[in-house]
């Protein structure tokens, strides 16, 4: 690790005012002080914003809920309101990681997760991402685990948050606190971005910006959910491709869906296409199979990771009917 | 003599260092606290193959509490490896920066010693090398030009193959492949060395003292008698603590650069890279049966990889010499010299490899042969080593796949794959046979009787390790048996190189030949005293009782035990049976292990608790070859890309389920004396074919490249004649 | 003496816990027999009755005080650790993960170093009662809060009932991920208590206290402790017979006389 100076900000005042352009918020770390040791985040100054006060988990004026950045991602998968009005996030939360790496992660952090491609943490390997301009190794090299949609020349890289997957199956909206004192508010599906030619960016935060609250719209797929998150081993990995799947049945019939797969592009890839394409018809194999082939007909695979295409239908096809044939 | 029923062999009692595991007070490598200690850690090159230009430390000397950096440029002149491809061994020097040579990815290049782990850790980051690089071979493929048969023992054959091929009626033509394997034990490879007055101690995990010694004294050019290692807890070592690696030497020549003592913890990182591993196989498998069963041709051909300058070769192919009856066999073997680290032994080195190849091979045939993979194996039963020429000491495979059938519920098995269904998921079982060599090798003990009171104190003294194989409880068990005390008065102390000599742990000879030096030890002592008093040696008597005829409050005796005539006569083997169930998602190539049962015929079994442990460590660490562990070589640059645990897979808690182990009564006293075999490796070896036939048995697909992943399973097509 | 004192004095780890107190007097080692026997622990004295802290070595001395040098310090840190039930201030390097801090300047080493990256759980301490990783965990972050190791978890001299039952079902066998293992098992109890659900639970909006976990669950809630040497059944095992007050039964056997015939026979 390069030496850096620690600050524990009291307030999120103190946070935004110490912050310099090499300054890094650190929340519960699990990412962060990884990459540190990997040498691969070198920030000369920690500000700690665990202990800012956003740790609730409160009711919002859209009928939904609000969900405070500094609240660790245990504490929010196991909170009631959220087991009863978004099951779907406590599965895919829960998904994650382990009890102790779920114990320390906040939610904010949890949406800052950097890549898991090797190229990234190995600082002897090419990455655009960690160092513009030394090139891609994975794309010519190992991509398995690589992106199959929505990549660029640049960067090939996947997003590696399962909470992620299923915050954009459920539509949400990030706030953050900016370095002059102001706020706004980002819609999740444009938080994270693509990396074309700026792979190093991964979301659309600007420097010092903190996130606070992630506002929840009001629950919709309370009672037919499934988080599948495929995988090497049966726990503690990440995903090879993981699906969060939502739907609302009214009389047989889907009113909304919600469908984004995870470990597939820079960004938790939602299918907005397809979830249109559900609303108005009957939860049944022949048209989740429709959404399946429809989701994955613009995947354009690399060679070490074609599997990903079939493995995504299969795992759509199978969380939509998890989701639908759970007991409401 | 007397056995205290309680606590003698055979009895299921606690780890006697049990207590301290648990309370955090026992001590590894790292932790002993030593006073003016400083830190070290290695520098890897970031290129497979070249030469070092320049290597520029003055940034990483500047820091706040660097010490030394160690370079080439620096480093004391040791003992290298000879000029040609050098045997691996387990007394091979361990030269580091001798020369400006890269031969692999993330070989040593630098060493910093600093006052503080971070500082140490950071300056490793400044340092600047410039390289002249060429290009690596780290392509089997590229380079099968290169193959050579690593010594006479390599190739074997029997009758004539082609011939035998000819005669079979179902015949099977396959190749199997296994990927590169970490150890991965839990604890790091670390060291504190202390260099003093040309003499140096060290806590040091290593699994072989005697062995270390010799490597790590022939390196400095200095007696043997004036290296001590002291370990008295190792955490795992499963083959990649057998060698000397580098950060000994590094440690080493730090503490004597700077005079204090340093401690070198390897990185999770440099695991990978610099202490070991299994080296991928290719193995082709040729085999013919006649309608009944009888198998009349098997061969088995296997090409892998060593490093440029050492060689390591592991005989996969041996277990295709002895397991199963047939007129004719080949066997070879054939390394390829690539840019990547030296192969080194990872649990039942060969055989978990070899027998994965074999035991498919062998569900294959049994499945052309539309014959019970089960009865298949027992028509091919035979009690001679025809690979040796020798009859086995004691061969009860057909017990262990008979009872391990009984209890395993085999009769529901379906034929038919893809028949047994439940949801979403396909059931399969699937069937192995186990054999793994029970070596047992020359040991000394030393007891030393204390009496006190009416009771009997015995401290046992060998170099022997205990890695999690549970050393301290068996030997303690064993002196209490002879002895006729209870455990609790036994203290065993081991892990030390100044005590009696021993083969340290590994190759599954440690509890047979510790136990075995220690009986004799005790042995020794009761003759002795005996003896002085004129009592004949058949007379029963308290060892208390001779101490108090003797007038003595303190006794000490050695002894040495070793083979026997007969032993070198017989092949001498652990035999087991695998049973698994696996669950397979058919869509997503998910799949679970339900449940295992393993049926293990290795001899007296000294304590089935621990033995147990031994047997479902074996079992997870095979289920693991299936699952997901694979080190990847990147195609471009040499190096690793699979570089930390959240890359290699191991197997976690829910990746396993409840393994049922049956103990088979054996008594095979031309193993040893005492009847004891090595039972560490016996639980790896086939489990990955019992895993992959159920698999088969689940899906009708045939994996024969592991590991078995979802995206393999995925892509995998039915096997021809599955419907 | 307060515990600040004996903390200083590092008295606690000379002297006899209650634990190994009571091994010695069950084997009725007392008085001058003991000492002796303590007397002639060599380096790697490994025997049932005594810690290896009682290790005398000339390598070894008890304490390690450096380096609390400021001066080679950069972005020194100063930080009071409250880790069981003591606190102890430390000047500190800004970059000291806690694992580094307990191991390397409180000589705690129950706490493992597995992988230093949050991949194996080896270092699993309990930070405010709830699992944490100390490798991932920086010192600095911790003034204030209250850290519960593998040595904190006796109480009045007797193993916490998960370290007998982990002793009991062999759940170990190098040893070296058993305090992380034992550790998440403590905290499990809890989590279980409250209710906690996992990615197997079967339906998460059936929010309820006082789970009795099954298998199932065990495996995947304790799936963040990797151990290599395999011991998952045992520490199953150990772990179902504490939160269920079971007695769980050994799964190996031995083959009796009669199906060995029947084997050897059909």
């Amino acid at each position: 690790m390069r030496p850096f100076s620690y600050t524990n900000a009291k307030n999120k005042e103190q946070a935004l005012q110490t912050f310099t352009k090499t300054s890094h918020y650190l929340g519960g770390g699990t990412n962060l002080v990884d990459l540190m040791k990997e040498d691969v985040e070198r920030p000369d100054q920690l500000i700690e914003v665990a202990n800012l006060e956003y740790k609730n988990i409160t009711k919002n004026n859209e009928g939904g809920y609000t969900l405070g950045g500094m609240l660790s991602n245990s504490e929010t998968a196991n909170h009631p309101d959220i087991r009863k009005n978004y099951p779907l996030l406590s599965m895919a939360m829960l998904s994650a990681a382990t009890a102790q790496i779920r114990n320390m992660a906040t939610n904010a952090g949890n949406l800052l997760q950097r890549t898991r491609c090797p190229y990234f943490f190995e600082t002897s390997m090419p990455c655009n991402k960690r160092e513009p301009g030394s090139g891609c190794g994975a794309k010519d090299g190992m991509n398995a685990l690589h992106a199959i949609f929505g990549y660029s020349d640049k960067c090939i890289a996947t997003h590696p948050s399962d909470m992620c997957v299923a915050l954009a199956a459920m539509n949400a909206k990030v706030e953050v606190q900016k370095t002059d004192g102001s706020s706004r508010t980002i819609d999740f599906t444009d938080f994270h971005r693509l990396p074309g030619n700026q792979p190093e960016k991964d979301n659309t935060l600007e420097p010092g910006e903190l996130i606070t609250v992630i506002h929840l719209d009001e629950p919709k797929f309370s009672d037919h959910y499934y988080y599948l998150k495929i995988r090497e081993r049966s726990s503690y990995a990440f995903a090879l491709v993981s699906v969060a799947a939502g739907l609302q049945i009214k009389r047989g019939v889907i009113t909304k869906a919600g469908l984004a797969m995870g470990g597939v592009a820079h960004k938790p890839w939602k299918f907005t296409k397809v979830e249109k394409y559900l609303e108005g018809k009957k939860p049944n194999k022949v048209n989740f199979k429709a959404a399946a082939e429809m989701a994955m007909q613009d995947a354009k695979p690399f060679e070490g990771n074609k599997y990903k295409v079939e493995m995504g239908k299969k795992a759509i096809v199978r969380a939509l009917t998890q989701a639908f044939e759970r007991e409401a | 003599m007397k056995s205290i029923k309680a606590s003698g062999i055979g009895n299921p009692i606690d780890r006697i260092e049990g207590h301290l595991k648990v309370a955090g007070k026992a001590k590894y490598a790292s932790e002993f606290p030593v006073e003016n200690m400083v830190y070290a850690q290695g520098v890897n090159s970031t290129i497979a193959k070249g030469k070092i230009t320049s290597i520029d430390t003055s940034e990483a000397e500047k820091q706040n509490g660097v010490l030394a950096v160690i370079t080439y440029k620096n480093a004391e002149k040791l003992k290298n490896y000879p000029k040609d491809m050098t045997n691996f061994s387990l007394t091979t020097v361990a030269p580091v920066f001798q020369d400006r040579q890269v031969h692999y990815y993330g070989q040593y290049i630098a060493c910093v010693v600093a006052e503080t782990f971070e500082q140490a850790q950071y300056a490793c980051r400044l340092i600047k090398v410039t390289y002249e690089e060429e290009t690596p071979d780290i392509h089997l493929d590229k380079n099968r030009g290169k193959a050579y048969k690593p010594g006479e023992s390599a190739d074997f054959s029997r009758g004539d193959m082609d011939a035998g091929m000819r005669e079979a009626d179902v015949t099977l033509e396959q190749t199997y492949t296994t990927p590169i394997e970490h150890q991965q034990p839990m604890e790091l490879h670390a060291a504190i060395v202390n260099w003093n007055d040309g003499k140096v101690k060290m806590y040091a995990n290593q699994q072989i003292l005697n062995q270390a010694t010799t490597s790590i004294s022939e390196t400095f050019g200095i007696p043997k008698e004036d290296v001590q290692i002291i370990t008295p807890y190792i955490g795992g070592g499963f083959g990649s603590k057998l060698n000397v690696y580098k950060h000994i030497t590094m440690a080493t020549m730090a503490s004597k650069m700077i005079g204090r003592p340093v401690q070198i913890t390897v990185t999770r990182h440099q695991m990978f890279t610099n202490t070991g591993m299994r080296q991928f196989d290719e193995q082709e498998m040729r085999l013919g049966a006649k309608k009944d069963g009888s198998l009349t041709a098997l061969a088995h051909h296997t090409t892998s990889h060593t490093a440029k300058n050492l060689q390591y070769f592991e005989a996969c192919g041996n277990v295709s010499k002895m397991l199963y009856k047939t007129p004719n066999n080949a066997v070879t073997h054939r390394l390829i010299p690539l840019n990547i680290q030296c192969p080194s032994s990872m649990r039942a080195p060969g055989e978990a490899t070899g027998s994965f190849a074999l035991e498919s091979a062998m569900d294959e045939l049994a499945w052309k042969l539309k014959m019970d993979p089960i009865d298949f194996r027992i028509k091919n039963d035979t009690q001679v080593d025809m690979g040796a020429d020798k009859p086995f000491s004691s061969r009860l495979l057909i017990e262990c796949l008979r009872i391990g059938a009984d209890k395993f519920g085999w009769e529901n098995r379906k034929m038919q794959p893809g028949t047994n269904k439940k949801g979403n998921w396909l059931i399969g079982y699937g069937v192995s046979a186990a054999s793994r060599r029970a070596p047992y090798m020359k040991t000394s003990a030393k007891v030393v009787l204390e009496l006190n009171e009416a009771a009997v104190n015995a401290n046992i003294k060998m170099d022997a390790t205990d890695i999690g194989t549970g050393t301290y409880t068996i030997v303690a068990q064993t002196v209490s048996e002879y002895l006729g005390i209870p455990v609790e008065n036994v203290k065993v102390e081991i892990g030390d190189s100044e005590f009696p000599v021993t083969p340290g742990s590994g190759g599954s000879w440690g509890a047979a030949s510790y136990c075995n030096g220690a009986r004799k030890a005790c042995e020794n002592a009761i003759a002795k005293l005996k003896k002085k008093q004129n009592i004949t040696e058949s007379e029963e008597i308290e060892v208390a009782e001779l101490l108090q005829q003797n007038n003595l409050t303190t006794f000490e005796a050695e002894g040495t035990a070793e083979p026997s005539e007969e032993y070198k006569k017989h092949s001498v083997f652990s035999f087991g049976a695998n049973f698994t169930e696996v669950w397979v998602d058919k869509d997503t190539g998910m799949y679970r292990i339900k449940r295992m049962v393993n049926v293990g015929s290795a001899g007296k079994i000294l304590n089935p608790k621990t033995a147990y442990g031994q047997i479902i460590g074996g079992l997870t660490m095979g289920a693991g070859m299936v699952i997901a562990e694979r080190t990847q070589v990147e195609p471009n640059y040499g190096n690793f890309i699979t570089r930390t645990l959240a890359d290699y897979h191991v197997p976690v808690n829910l990746d396993m389920a409840n393994i049922d182990v049956v103990f088979l009564p054996e008594d095979d006293k031309i193993a040893n004396e005492m009847g004891v075999k090595g039972i560490g490796e016996l639980g790896i070896t086939s489990v990955a074919a019992s895993i992959a036939n159920a698999i088969f048995n689940a899906t009708g697909k045939r994996m024969r490249d592991l590991p078995i992943t979802p995206e393999k399973l995925i892509e995998a097509g039915l096997e021809p004649g599955v419907a | 003496m307060d515990e600040m004192e004996k903390w200083k004095n590092g008295s606690d780890t000379d002297q006899l816990s209650k634990d190994e107190e009571k091994i010695f007097d069950e084997i009725g080692l007392n008085g001058t027999s003991r000492r002796k026997f303590l007397k002639q622990m060599s380096a790697a004295s490994l025997s049932i009755w005594a810690s290896s802290y009682l290790t005398s070595d000339l390598l070894a001395s008890p304490a390690r005080t450096l380096p609390d040098n400021p001066e080679i310090l950069l972005n020194e840190v100063r930080v009071n650790l409250r880790v069981n039930d003591m606190v102890k201030q430390l000047a500190l390097d800004s970059r000291t993960s806690l694992l580094d801090a307990l191991r390397e300047r409180l000589q705690l080493t129950g706490t493992k170093k597995g992988c230093d990256h949050g991949q194996c759980g080896a270092c699993t301490v309990m930070v405010d009662g709830k699992r944490k990783l100390s490798c991932l965990t920086l010192a600095a972050t911790c003034e204030d809060k209250e850290i519960t190791t593998i040595e904190g978890l006796a109480e009045n001299g007797n193993l916490h009932p998960m370290q007998e039952a982990f002793l009991k079902h062999d759940g170990f066998q190098c040893g070296y991920c058993t305090p992380g293992q034992i550790c998440s098992s403590v905290a499990l109890l809890e989590e279980a208590k409250n209710g906690e659900a996992s990615y197997v639970t079967e339906d998460f909006k059936d929010v309820k206290t006082d789970l009795k976990l099954s298998e199932e669950e065990i495996r995947e809630r304790m799936s963040g402790n990797i151990c290599r040497c395999g011991a998952y059944n045992n520490i199953v095992q150990a772990f179902k017979e504490v939160h269920s007050g079971d007695d769980e039964m050994p799964t190996w056997e031995f083959a009796t006389a009669k199906q060995m015939e029947k084997a050897k026979n059909s």
